[in-house]
């Protein structure tokens, strides 16, 4: 199996920031005992303060990397690497390290997270109001202090704080448990906040008004963001930084602008040349031929040579390490430079000129 | 809102009334008739042949010669005001041999179908916790067989080994002969005595396939994505449990259980035969025996009203315990 090699050739950290909150070393899952991965041997690094987005397709390990900022791999899955988390007082952890009570700890006051199905997120036969309590209580913070910042963020929300509280969960729409479940994230005051798929299951509208909201919380909280979705024009308009996935593995990091612009995979830009944009002409956008692989197979070398257009020997045998190309801007491709000159972009690179959300997989 | 308690309430009354309608027309269908068999048997008991139709009168609170919609009005009222006549065989009112089976039988019922939940839902939701264990997967197992074992067969075995075999428990009855009927501490450990074997009878079968059903969802509810965000929340295991995964996946067994208590009475025909305990089913299979309609038809009406009832309290609580139903609409349990 090549997954040694992955590793060894993607531990060389191209991405380092200067005031890193979370750095993933190595970060690997696997549900076979080592067999096969379905996070394989990723690293990365989140600047504090930063709203990061993490793009990539159904099944390319995007979860599995949120999940692992929380050592919250679903059972039987094993997380193997170092997630190393840097306090405000200048402290690390190794998220892996921290014995069960100090992870229940972790977890939420640092740490916290959306899911993406918010709808089932809340125990349908509680109100609202009884899951702030009682992750009030659970770790031991003052309830009605709590709660107080509780209603200040429903309010921020954009929700009336106790019609909410005092409802049960299928009482609200989905938006507004989308943005309850957001508020209840937060009720602890984490640095960190990390959501998978938040609006996976919302109408554009909806999807619209929650990216604004998580803007202004950002801003107001001071809070550090992972961002993780498969709509690439939705996640360009708010992060600062952004991350490709594909077949397990990081393939492209780097500044929003950069990333659109003049991102250096071929695999990014074939996924922005695909993403439908009711401006640009049909003819224009172009489907990424064949499929994803499955842990199982994944390919030797590149995992994306199968598919890629500028793909030779070098990519079928080895793997590309994760190298930087420009300032900020690290890519895992033996011809990041031909694919800038060789695959078009297809919409203006003007910054401006972002594609509006496709809302494809809704 | 209020409007559903009414209509629903209505409904109750309205089922009772078919019911009630139902047994009478049943009871003349019956063959030979029940008027036969009584003229018959009352000649037999060498009751003057003059005064034969003033006695089954006087039993049946119906006239064998008035036309059928007389004989129908004068069942109806005389039930409505809960006299459901003399019982043939036993030569008592009806009404009294009911109210003092009555409690027995609900006892047994009650007791052994709160035991089999309790004992289903604790099983159940160790095994769910413990899916795909030893313990869960040989529990799986005789949770079957102990469905597909009928609970006469628990209760002929049982009554033979721990009544006539070692002795330890009374082979009859529901107080030992000796004991005064009235409500003191050595009759209601005698009752007490009498009931285990007839409870444990009928309890055990039933743990089984409240244990499967629990355990099945519990393992849904578990599987639930508000379980996973309430353990990264930090909340205790214990609240996780009983809040989370026993509230949730008790709730739809719920109205099973209501059900239940109205249909677990009916099978107390067999239980208390065997245990010859003389209870509402006791007295239903005597006056099958005995062609004692009138006691027949009052033990099928309690039986049944029990049942409605149990529908119906399941219909108006059940919104009350699940936030999610709310009371009217298409929801109601049938």
């Amino acid at each position: 199996m090549t997954a040694e090699q992955h590793g060894t050739a993607n531990t060389t950290t191209a991405m380092t920031t200067d005031d890193p909150i979370i750095e993933i070393r190595n970060a690997a899952v696997t549900y076979d005992g080592g067999e096969t991965f379905v996070l394989d041997h990723v690293s990365a690094s989140i600047e504090r303060g930063e709203i990061l987005g993490i793009v990539g397709e159904s099944g390319s390990g995007k979860s599995m990397f949120a999940d692992s900022l929380l050592d919250a791999i679903p059972d039987p899955g094993r997380l193997s690497g170092e997630i190393l988390y840097h306090r405000d007082d200048g402290t690390t952890v190794d998220v892996l390290e921290l014995s069960d009570d100090e992870l229940r700890e972790f977890r939420w006051e640092e740490v916290s997270m959306v899911f993406q199905g918010a709808m089932s997120s809340f125990n349908p036969t509680m109100k609202i109001g009884g899951h702030f309590k009682e992750t009030l209580k659970a770790h031991d913070a003052d309830v009605s202090a709590g709660m107080e910042f509780g209603r200040e963020l429903l309010s921020d929300l954009y929700l009336d704080p106790e019609r909410v509280l005092d409802s049960y969960p299928h009482e609200l729409s989905g938006g507004m448990q989308q943005r309850a479940l957001i508020a209840l994230a937060l009720i602890l005051e984490p640095e960190v906040l990390v959501m998978d798929e938040p609006t996976a299951a919302l109408d554009l509208l909806m999807q619209r008004s929650i990216l604004t909201l998580l803007e202004d919380l950002q801003e107001k909280y001071d809070l550090t963001m992972v961002f993780i979705t498969h709509d690439l024009p939705l996640v360009a308009e708010l992060a600062d930084r952004m991350a490709v996935m594909y077949a397990f593995q990081l393939i492209e990091v780097a500044d929003r602008e950069q990333l659109i612009g003049n991102s250096g995979h071929p695999y990014t830009r074939a996924l922005l040349n695909a993403t439908p944009d009711v401006e640009a002409p049909l003819e224009e956008m172009r489907p990424i031929e064949g499929q994803s692989p499955a842990p199982i197979n994944v390919p030797p070398g590149c995992s994306f040579a199968p598919r890629c257009p500028l793909a030779t020997e070098e990519c079928r045998v080895e793997d590309p390490a994760f190298t930087r190309l420009d300032s900020g801007h690290a890519v895992a491709c033996h011809h990041a430079e031909d694919a800038r000159e060789e695959i078009a972009l297809h919409f203006d690179r003007h910054e401006d000129s972002i594609p509006a959300s496709g809302g494809d997989e809704q | 809102m209020s409007n559903y308690y009414v209509r629903r309430t209505a409904r109750v009354f309205a089922t009772i009334f078919a019911v009630a309608t139902l047994t009478f027309g049943l009871i003349r269908l019956l063959p030979g008739g029940p008027f036969t068999q009584l003229r018959a048997q009352l000649l037999r008991q060498g009751v003057p042949a003059s005064e034969v139709d003033a006695r089954i009168a006087n039993l049946q609170n119906i006239n064998p010669n008035a036309p059928l919609w007389q004989q129908y009005l004068d069942y109806m009222s005389s039930v409505a005001q809960g006299n459901f006549g003399e019982s043939i065989s036993l030569g008592e009112p009806v009404a009294l041999i009911i109210a003092e089976a009555v409690p027995w039988t609900v006892f047994v019922v009650l007791v052994s179908t709160i035991l089999m939940f309790a004992f289903g839902i604790f099983l159940g939701s160790l095994q769910a916790y413990w899916e795909g264990s030893r313990f869960d997967k040989a529990f799986s197992g005789l949770s079957i067989a102990l469905m597909s074992i009928p609970f006469y067969v628990v209760a002929v075995i049982s009554l033979y080994v721990f009544a006539y075999q070692w002795g330890w428990l009374p082979t009859a009855g529901t107080v030992g002969a000796s004991v005064e009927k009235e409500l003191s501490i050595p009759f209601l450990l005698s009752a007490l005595e009498h009931s285990i074997l007839p409870i444990f009878s009928y309890t055990l079968g039933g743990i089984g396939g409240q244990a499967l059903a629990m355990r099945g969802n519990s393992i849904q509810v578990l599987g639930n994505d508000y379980v996973r965000v309430a353990r990264l929340r930090g909340l205790a295991d214990r609240r996780i449990a009983t809040r989370y995964v026993a509230r949730n996946a008790i709730l739809p067994m719920y109205t099973g259980f209501l059900l239940l208590l109205g249909f677990r009475l009916s099978g107390t025909v067999i239980l208390e035969q065997i245990f010859s305990y003389t209870g509402l089913g006791y007295y239903m299979f005597a006056a099958l025996k005995a062609n004692d309609y009138p006691l027949m038809m009052a033990t099928f009406l309690v039986i049944t009203v029990a049942l409605i009832v149990g529908v119906y309290i399941a219909d108006l609580t059940y919104s009350k315990i699940d936030p999610r139903i709310s009371a009217g609409g298409s929801d109601e349990a049938y």
